[in-house]
């Protein structure tokens, strides 16, 4: 270790923003390595995270994770407002009652899965019945929250479409709010039950109620404002800024006022998605632009919190039930929920494994807990919710990549760009098209073009070299010269090669060229320093071929 | 369009080589001032390139050299008549060409070449005009059939 680097890691804490430089550039090294093993990119953030944070090395200390906490909850909101996004009105129309349904049996699955196991196994451990049931029951309501962030973040990356990520969105935004309202009502009985904690039913549902309808009417009042000002700002800039600036607000007033943040920001994404569907597309499309440094940071982060070292190895034998029957209920009821409602079979045979991922909600209930019941089972509560939301962040991202990829849905929710990023102008070229000849005559060039429908055609030399380009444009002008068809060549109306590409140039190269260029055309020749034609990039034919692409897949995403 | 915008009687010869190189040579060496920045050799290249090609030998006793070429600034023409004729052109009718018309464009000015081509080919279409400039004793003569169009 050089002197110099060895003094930085000796001050402790590191500043902050020397934390946020690393935390994004290993975590996105991190992630390239997991994606090369085909394992979501948020793996990647959160193992890194777990490597320099208070589990591993210990760089990115509590001290720096409680300074990046209000960027934490920022990144929260953006997470809340894009799946908020993703939900608009059609949906609701079409699959709202199926989608409740899925929620509520999935949500009860997972609490009455791990209650029982939690419970029994509480007993098994020694525990009296009272407190075994008022364990299992606190448990059970926290294990039905799912944490959106990372399973969006892996429909996200994926571009995934269909019936099973609507559903996945939907049911992870609601999710929450029922796990809420769960945990109010089982820590009271729970509180009833070993006497502890304060406040009857009715308080605990009241605050509650308080919480999600007050993050529901600051998320719309707030959407509202923002969709006025939008409309009237034309700047892509400012409109950046707004947006920004009222997801901040939102954020901070549910701290100040003590409401669910995600559920508002929720609320924001959801009333500005449904008051202008279409320049909302728009708003969406800026703050996703922005997100991606803002990902990686938070998952970093949420990594290097995850704290396991003082386990006792007794609490994992409560960590193992409780996954088990988070896992299994939500599977069991996502399944039943969907053959009540007749949902499509992907969602039945997938939904549940796409809910295993816990995070904030869950740690949020689990430190509600301690405080409630600080002197019986609260510290229990929060180190296994710890442990347990350390293995589902780890294990959630490739299950619900496991369960979109059977499903189909992979790489359908693409646009005309993210396309352009995975083709090669050798898969785009037209290779059938007829290049001429140097001394090809006007006479059989006109003849030959009357059987294509292209702009533009290559003129190669005796070799098939490429050395000129003829476009309708200069034909078009040969047509005041009836008499000089049998006469002029290919040679004569060829303008010189404007710019070339291989076959391997990346497609969005190619297009970024050809507009920088003002070309409708570039010939694609077959390797660097190679001038042997393989066949014309026409950026008409292009454009066509990638909007047919996506209509193919947003049809197939959608039945 | 007029051919004077691009024709200057400097640059209208009476032709006395025989052989088609001869007089191409001939007609190229009164294009001197076509550019300064285009040398006579490179302009001669140009045109023996095209007619590696094809011949411009378009039959009727017409010859239409022409050529594109990126540093010259305007279109220009040159033109030689043959009063003997010039067997070794390889017309595509296989006559003796009698005049001969040189043109050169700049690289970009696609339209105005072919406009220029085009009207060259129109006025020489003319039996009469073909006739009477082959037959013309001065070049003077030559110019003024050209810019007219007619006898």
């Amino acid at each position: 270790m050089t002197p110099a680097i060895a003094v930085l890691l000796a001050q402790a804490p590191l500043p902050t923003l020397l934390v946020i430089g690393l935390a994004i550039l290993f975590g996105t090294i991190g992630a390239k390595i997991f994606q090369k093993l085909h394992i979501p990119q948020v793996v990647g953030y959160i193992a890194i995270g777990v490597a320099v944070g208070q589990s591993g090395l210990g760089v990115i200390s509590k001290e720096v994770v409680g300074n990046l906490e209000p960027f934490c909850f920022f990144a929260l909101g953006i997470i809340g407002f894009m799946i908020g996004g993703e939900l608009h009105r059609d949906v609701f129309k079409k699959y709202g009652r199926q989608f409740i349904a899925i929620l509520f049996a999935e949500g009860i699955g997972a609490f009455l899965t791990v209650s029982i196991l939690i419970s029994g196994v509480g007993m098994l451990l020694g525990m009296g019945p009272a407190e075994s049931i008022a364990l299992g029951i606190v448990f059970g309501s926290i294990a039905s929250a799912t944490a959106p962030a990372a399973t969006t973040s892996v429909l996200w990356e994926l571009k995934t479409r269909g019936v099973l990520t609507t559903a996945i969105f939907a049911v992870i935004a609601l999710d929450d709010a029922l796990a809420l309202i769960m945990f109010s009502i089982a820590a009271s009985i729970a509180g009833k039950i070993i006497h502890s904690g304060s406040g009857g039913i009715m308080a605990a549902l009241g605050h509650a109620g308080y919480e999600l309808f007050g993050a529901a009417v600051l998320g719309i009042a707030v959407g509202f404002i923002l969709n006025f000002v939008l409309r009237r700002l034309r700047d892509r800039d400012k409109s950046l800024a707004f947006i920004i600036g009222a997801m901040a607000l939102v954020i901070g007033l549910t701290m100040a006022l003590d409401l669910s943040m995600i559920l508002a920001a929720m609320a924001l994404g959801v009333t500005l998605a449904n008051l202008a569907p279409r320049r909302s597309r728009e708003t969406f499309n800026l703050v996703e632009r922005f997100t991606p440094p803002i990902y990686v940071l938070f998952f970093v982060i949420v990594g290097a919190r995850l704290h396991i070292q003082n386990m006792q190895p007794w609490m994992w034998i409560l960590v193992v039930p409780y996954l088990v029957g988070m896992g299994s209920g939500k599977i069991i009821g996502a399944y039943l929920g969907a053959r009540w409602t007749n949902a499509a079979p992907v969602i039945r045979k997938y939904l549940g494994i796409c809910l295993f991922s816990q995070a904030g909600v869950a740690v949020g209930l689990s430190l509600i807990a301690d405080k409630e019941f600080h002197d019986t089972i609260g510290p229990i509560i929060i180190a296994i919710i710890a442990a347990a939301t350390f293995i589902a962040e780890i294990i959630g991202p490739p299950c619900v990549k496991f369960a979109v990829k059977k499903a189909g849905e992979v790489g359908l929710n693409v646009t005309e760009e993210d396309l352009m990023l995975s083709y090669n102008a050798g898969d785009m070229l037209d290779r059938e098209l007829p290049s001429f000849a140097e001394n090809t005559t006007l006479t059989n060039i006109l003849r030959t073009i009357a059987e294509t429908d292209a702009m533009s055609y290559p003129v190669t030399d005796a070799d098939g070299k490429l050395t000129g380009i003829i476009t309708i444009d200069e034909l078009k002008r040969t047509f005041v010269a009836e008499g000089l068809t049998d006469w002029l060549l290919a040679f004569d109306l060829m303008r010189p090669v404007p710019d070339t590409v291989t076959v391997q140039t990346p497609l969005d190269e190619a297009v970024t060229r050809m507009r920088e260029q003002e070309l409708e055309y570039l010939p694609v020749i077959a390797a660097e320093g190679d001038t042997h034609l393989a066949g014309m990039l026409e950026l008409a034919a292009v454009n066509r071929s990638l909007s047919r692409e996506v209509l193919r897949r947003q049809q197939l995403a959608d039945g | 369009m007029k051919v004077s915008d691009y024709l200057t009687l400097e640059h209208v010869v009476l032709l006395t080589g025989t052989t088609k190189a001869d007089a191409l040579d001939e007609l190229v060496s009164t294009a001197d001032d076509f550019s300064k920045s285009i040398s006579i050799e490179e302009l001669r290249h140009a045109v023996w390139e095209r007619e590696k090609m094809m011949s411009t030998g378009i039959g009727q006793g017409l010859g239409i050299p022409h050529v594109r070429l990126p540093g010259l600034p305007n279109a220009a023409m040159a033109v030689g008549v043959s009063r003997a004729g010039i067997a070794d052109y390889e017309s595509l009718d296989n006559q003796p060409v009698h005049i001969i018309v040189l043109i050169a464009a700049p690289q970009g000015k696609h339209e105005i070449y072919i406009r220029l081509l085009a009207k060259v080919a129109n006025v020489l279409k003319q039996d009469d005009v073909r006739k009477a400039i082959a037959e013309a004793g001065e070049p003077a003569e030559v110019y003024r059939i050209l810019n007219e169009g007619k006898v």
